[in-house]
């Protein structure tokens, strides 16, 4: 009925109305229309022509408002011909329209030509229009036994506020039934194309409607609301996670779900269902994860090549028209590949909308989240989008770390082009993490030594209390003659050790230095033994000390007296054997007393 | 961009990171277990604070990098 309306509304217009506009004319016009998803994309390639005196650099593109409502993306683009690929291409600018004297049910467009339109002049270019939930499911309701029709709705003329020469139509359909369609005057189907004109000398605004009605089983998938999160971390990953909220946007099911049905045949009950979703992820991509609020949905399959890495994903139920499914999909990527640094500033370089195939997004909201310590923060995206900051609190973070937030609504495929956040950020706030860490350690330690130097007993006068601060007096002097007495014993070793050098290169001179120093340094550690053995005098282990004091003077004797011996014996160049003879007995007590004097050094340590 | 943009990765190369957290717990573990046998054996007179805030500095210097690399091998990109 509206659409009825409507176009009565149009032919009105294209009758009354014929206003002199600029004196371009569309001389060639080929429209093709791709049904063949849910997504409809309508590609056109125009040539347009200056008629008139006067150069042109603007042409207006014109769109019926309920169909302007239901577009996601138009771009225009110079027409490449037969030879593609040399140059990368550059979209012509475009931008929303609105000159006086328009009929106010279109919404208009206006193309910026590179160089402008002389007269007799023509240029040719290709626009790209993508709408979404542009197919209406008809009848609107099924079981799951029907088939899934939709209907389409355009003009077999192309509408434009000028007058075009020539024009055609082509209209694909998926491999399926067609219910109808409209058949006007040069109208041919070649099994599931349809072709509409040649069309010649139709004047502007003329707007002639056509409906196609016909079976579309490929999978609505849209997304109601999806979250994308990008994390970066600067110790080497760049870690996404994407909220998805599904709905199967065809033809709602009504009547019961009978699963033995749609297992036993799913051809024929469930056509209009679909059960996987693919998801084209980027080369090196790993930790892919697929969950939903249950928990782990393990019908997935990873498979990844040097170019992308394919994700198939089977929700937990397969979908039919109006049923809904949320789940999360998760993965990391390598940090080289996406945060470059460039002018003192670093900056993300990473695709916008979501991986996956043919999605459409009602409401696209990415949420870029910094390392701490970045500044300066600023957006470079390819389309508007709505931005604001944020903070979130994550691992090890002080403060919170800033988040970019991008909003955007009615998003399609071809919105997954690059965009960049550009921020700055110095190296030395990486440390900031580990510091955090060493910090809580030493934290630890210090908490160790306080606890350790504090005096925490009650009463500082009471008999055990004094009884246990002599003890540990005691203990600290025991502990320091046991150290030097160690230090005596090591030097009764080097002793040794110098006889033993001397045995093998023969240098007395070495041996009697060696023993010189030994003398000296046991001068010294008996002098400062003596003030401790008079402490020591008034506290009960006072007999082992001192027996051990003594024991170790006479092993320091019997030392001294083998290492004169020894020494002797190669002044006057004995031979080895006489020496060993003379020394024999001395060495048999010098072991046995150095073996009583470290029994006592143990047991002492005991006490 | 004039300038060509140079690719960022990590100060520290990823496959290092298990290694290097080993490493590092290790030594401030063993550092951390000397610092515990002299604060365990020495007498109140004898105590140095100077050296136990050292071992304790150096123990948790080493403790707090083991951890921070033992995090990221373990895939907690903090």
């Amino acid at each position: 009925m509206e659409s009825f309306r409507f176009c009565f509304l149009m032919l009105t217009i294209a009758i009354l109305a014929s206003p002199a506009l600029s004196d371009l004319v569309l001389s060639k016009v080929d429209r093709r229309i791709y049904l063949t998803s849910h997504i409809v994309r309508i590609s056109s390639t125009m040539k347009v022509e200056n008629a008139g005196s006067e150069k042109e650099s603007k042409v207006l593109l014109a769109f019926p408002e309920q169909q302007a409502k239901n577009m996601a993306y138009l771009i225009a683009t110079p027409h490449e011909g037969k030879g593609k690929g040399k140059n990368p291409v550059v979209a012509l600018p475009v931008e929303a329209a609105n000159p006086k004297d328009m009929p106010a049910a279109l919404t208009l467009y206006s193309v910026s030509l590179p160089k402008g339109l002389a007269e007799g002049d023509s240029f040719t270019f290709d626009v790209l229009a993508v709408f979404t939930h542009a197919l209406r499911p008809i009848p609107e309701q099924i079981t799951q036994a029907d088939i899934q029709l939709v209907l389409y709705q355009d003009s077999a003329h192309y509408l434009s506020p000028y007058a075009v020469k020539v024009q055609s139509l082509s209209v694909k359909l998926p491999d399926s039934r067609i219910e109808s369609y409209t058949k006007l005057e040069n109208t041919k189907i070649h099994g599931s194309e349809i072709k509409y004109g040649p069309y010649e000398n139709i004047p502007s605004f003329s707007y002639s409607p056509i409906a196609v009605h016909f079976e579309s089983n490929l999978p609505f998938a849209v997304a109601h609301e999806l979250v994308r999160e990008i994390e970066i971390s600067h110790w080497g990953n760049v870690q996404v996670t994407e909220h998805y909220k599904l709905i199967h946007g065809g033809a709602q099911s009504k009547g019961e779900f009978s699963r033995l049905d749609f297992q036993a045949r799913p051809n024929v009950r469930g056509a209009s269902a679909f059960r996987y979703l693919v998801a084209n992820l980027p080369p090196r991509a790993h930790s892919v994860y697929y969950r939903d609020e249950i928990g782990n949905i393990s019908t997935s399959h990873l498979r990844g090549d040097s170019k992308k890495t394919e994700l198939l994903i089977e929700p937990r139920y397969p979908m039919f028209g109006g049923w809904r499914t949320a789940f999360t999909i998760g993965y990391g990527l390598p940090l080289q590949d996406f945060l470059f640094e460039s002018d003192g500033k670093r900056f993300l370089n990473i695709t916008f909308s979501s991986p996956m195939v043919e999605l459409v997004i009602d409401a696209l909201i990415v949420k870029v989240v910094l390392p701490e310590g970045s500044s300066d923060i600023s957006v470079a995206a390819p389309f508007p989008v709505e931005q604001w900051q944020e903070t979130k609190i994550s691992h090890l973070d002080i403060d919170g770390r800033p988040v970019v937030v991008l909003k955007k609504t009615n998003v399609v495929p071809e919105h997954n082009q690059f965009f960049q956040v550009y921020y700055h950020f110095s190296q030395l706030s990486m440390l900031r993490e580990p510091l955090m860490l060493i910090s809580g350690f030493f934290f630890f330690f210090v908490a160790c030594i306080v606890y350790m130097h504090a005096d925490i007993s009650i009463s500082k006068s009471s008999a055990s209390y004094l009884a246990k601060q002599q003890w540990e007096e005691v203990q600290a002097v025991i502990q320091q003659v046991q150290n030097i007495i160690s230090r005596c014993l090591t030097t009764h070793d080097n002793l040794e050790a110098s006889l033993r050098d001397l045995s093998r290169t023969g240098n007395i001179q070495a041996c009697k230095a060696a023993r010189k120093a030994a003398d000296g340094l046991l001068k010294e550690l008996s002098k400062e033994l003596k003030p401790l053995l008079t402490f020591l005098q008034s506290s009960p282990s006072a007999a082992q000390v001192e027996e051990l004091v003594a024991k170790e003077r006479e092993l320091q004797e019997k030392v001294m007296v083998k290492h004169s011996t020894v020494v002797d014996g190669y002044e006057k160049k004995l031979g080895a054997r006489d020496i060993e003879n003379r020394v024999a007995l001395q060495q048999q007590k010098l072991t046995a007393l150095r073996q009583e004097v470290d029994d006592l050094l143990e047991f002492i340590d005991e006490i | 961009m004039a300038p060509p943009a140079k690719p960022i990765t990590s100060p520290v190369s990823d496959a290092w990171y298990p290694t290097l957290a080993l490493l590092m717990l290790s030594i401030g573990l063993v550092v951390t277990a000397s610092f515990f046998i002299y604060e365990a054996t020495s007498l109140k007179r004898n105590r140095c604070l100077a050296k136990e805030l050292i071992t304790g500095g150096v123990a948790s210097v080493f403790l707090g990098f083991g951890s921070l690399f033992l995090l990221l091998s373990a895939g907690v990109y903090v």
